[in-house]
C-alpha cells in the first residue's frame, strides 16, 4: 500500500545549507536528505568532488518529502524568496509515492 | 644601474626555488588541461599539517622567549589589515565598471592572509638561511580577522545607505568566531597552544617538521592549478580586478615592509621578520576568507573576489612578492 506525498527538491550552494535547513523546519518539513551535487546552470558549470580550493562553494541537492502539500509549497517559496536573490539555486516539486507515512 | 642589475639577478635566482617551481608547474599542468587531480581531502590535510607545524614552532618559541616583542608587530599587522580594506574602498571601488560591494569584498580578501603564501615564504627564507622569529607567523590572525571584519562592516554601511532602509547592525562577534573556527586558523591556534603548554618537541621534530617541505610542494601544485582554472571566472568581470590583483599584493607588501623596518629600528624586529610581515600583508586569503565573505556579503559577486585573489593575487604574492622582499631586505639590511 503506497501513499501520495510531495517531494521538494532544492539545488543550491553548500554554504547556505544550515540556513536552508532552518527554513525547511520552520515551514513544516520534518526531515531532509542532502546529496553532493553538480551540473550546469545560469551561473556556470559546477563539478562534484573536484579539488576546488574552497569546498564551501560546491553545490548540494536537498530533498524534503512531506505529506502536507501546503508545507511543500511553503518550503519552496520561502527558500526561493529568502536566498535566490543572492545565491544560486533552483527548486521544484514532485509527486512521489511513499511507504510508511508516519515517517513523514 | 648596478643595483638594478643585482636586483634582477637575485630575482631570477629566486625563481629557481623549488617552492616557486611547483607553483609554476601547477599553472602549466592546468594550462595543458592535464587530467591530474589532487583530492580535496589531500588539500585539507596539507593545510592542516602546515599550520600545525607553524603553530607548534611559534608556540614553543613564545614559551621560551619574550612575548612583549610581539606587541609592536602585532599592532602593525592589525593596522595594515584594516588599512588595506580602506585603501581598496577608495581606490578599487572608484574605478569604472566596479560594483562597490564587490570591491569591498575583494579588498577584504586581499587584507586577509593566505596560509599557503606564508608557508611558502617560510621555506624560501630557510633556503636562503634568513633568520626570523618563530612567532612571526602567529601574526596571521592579527591581520586576517580585522581585515574581514572591516570589509563586512564597510559593505553593510554601503548597502544600508544604498537601500536607505533601516540600519542593519553588523554583529562583529560571529565574524570573529567564524574566522577562528575556519580550518586554517583552528590548526594554527591549536598548534600554538600545544607548543606553549605541552612538550611537543619529539612529534614536531619527528613528524611535522620533516613533512613540511614535501607537503608544501603539493600545496603549491594545487594553488597553481587552481589559479589557472579560476582565470576563467576573472575573465567574466571588469578588467580592473586583474589590475588591482596584480598591483595590490606588492603595494601592500611594500607598505608592510616599511612599517616592519620601523619596528626593526625601534625594537630590533629581525630582517627575516620584516620580510614575513611583508609577505603576510601581500597575501590574499584563499581558504577561510571567501566563505566568510560569501556568507556575510551575499550580494557581492564571488567571481570578482575569488578570481582576483586565487588566479592573480596569490601567484603574484608568491612568485613576485616573496623574491622582491628578500632582495629588498638584502639591499636594505645589507645581509
Amino acid at each position: 500500500m503506497t501513499y501520495i506525498a510531495t517531494k521538494v527538491i532544492i539545488v543550491t550552494e553548500k554554504i547556505i545549507l544550515k540556513r536552508v535547513a532552518e527554513v525547511i523546519e520552520q515551514a513544516g518539513g520534518s526531515g531532509y536528505t542532502v546529496i553532493a551535487s553538480g551540473g550546469k546552470g545560469s551561473r556556470g558549470i559546477r563539478t562534484t568532488g573536484s579539488a576546488a580550493v574552497v569546498d564551501d562553494f560546491s553545490n548540494i541537492k536537498i530533498e524534503v518529502v512531506t505529506m502536507d502539500r501546503d508545507a511543500a509549497e511553503r518550503i519552496a517559496t520561502n527558500v526561493a524568496e529568502k536566498f535566490f536573490q543572492d545565491y544560486s539555486g533552483i527548486t521544484y516539486l514532485e509527486t512521489v509515492e511513499i511507504l510508511r507515512p508516519h515517517k513523514f | 644601474m648596478e643595483f638594478i642589475l643585482n636586483f634582477l639577478g637575485s630575482l631570477l635566482n629566486q625563481f629557481q626555488s623549488p617552492t616557486l617551481a611547483f607553483l609554476l608547474g601547477g599553472i602549466l599542468l592546468a594550462a595543458f588541461q592535464s587530467k591530474l587531480q589532487i583530492p580535496d581531502a589531500i588539500y585539507k590535510f596539507c593545510v592542516f599539517m602546515l599550520l600545525m607545524r607553524i603553530g607548534l614552532e611559534g608556540g614553543m618559541e613564545i614559551r621560551d622567549g619574550k612575548i612583549e616583542d610581539m606587541f609592536l608587530p602585532a599592532f602593525i599587522a592589525v593596522t595594515i589589515g584594516c588599512g588595506i580594506v580602506f585603501l581598496g574602498r577608495v581606490t578599487l571601488a572608484a574605478l569604472p565598471g566596479v560594483k562597490t560591494e564587490d570591491a569591498i569584498a575583494t579588498a577584504g580578501l586581499f587584507g586577509a592572509v593566505s596560509a599557503s603564501t606564508l608557508a611558502a615564504a617560510m621555506v624560501i627564507l630557510d633556503e636562503n638561511e634568513v633568520f626570523y622569529e618563530a612567532w612571526v607567523p602567529a601574526l596571521y590572525p592579527f591581520m586576517d580577522i580585522p581585515a574581514l571584519i572591516v570589509a563586512i562592516v564597510l559593505a553593510n554601511i554601503y548597502l544600508t545607505k544604498k537601500k536607505k532602509g533601516a540600519e542593519t547592525k553588523v554583529k562583529i562577534w560571529p565574524i570573529i568566531t567564524e574566522s577562528l573556527r575556519g580550518s586554517a586558523l583552528s590548526a594554527l591556534i591549536l598548534g600554538l597552544a600545544l607548543g606553549l603548554f605541552a612538550q611537543p618537541e619529539k612529534v614536531y621534530e619527528g613528524f611535522y617538521d620533516p613533512l613540511f617541505r614535501g607537503l608544501l610542494s603539493v600545496l603549491m601544485l594545487i594553488m597553481g592549478m587552481e589559479a589557472y582554472t579560476r582565470l576563467n571566472e576573472l575573465r567574466k568581470v571588469a578588467h580592473w580586478y586583474a589590475v588591482y590583483a596584480a598591483l595590490a599584493p606588492l603595494a601592500h607588501g611594500l607598505v608592510a615592509f616599511s612599517l616592519g623596518y620601523v619596528a626593526h629600528i625601534l625594537t630590533g624586529f629581525s630582517p627575516g621578520g620584516v620580510i614575513l610581515l611583508a609577505v603576510i600583508a601581500g597575501s590574499s586569503s584563499d581558504i577561510s576568507g571567501p566563505p566568510t565573505l560569501r556568507a556575510a556579503i551575499p550580494s557581492a559577486n564571488p567571481s570578482t573576489y575569488i578570481g582576483s585573489s586565487t588566479s592573480v593575487g596569490t601567484p603574484i604574492a608568491i612568485a613576485v612578492g616573496i623574491p622582491l622582499y628578500i632582495v629588498l631586505a638584502q639591499a636594505v639590511f645589507e645581509m
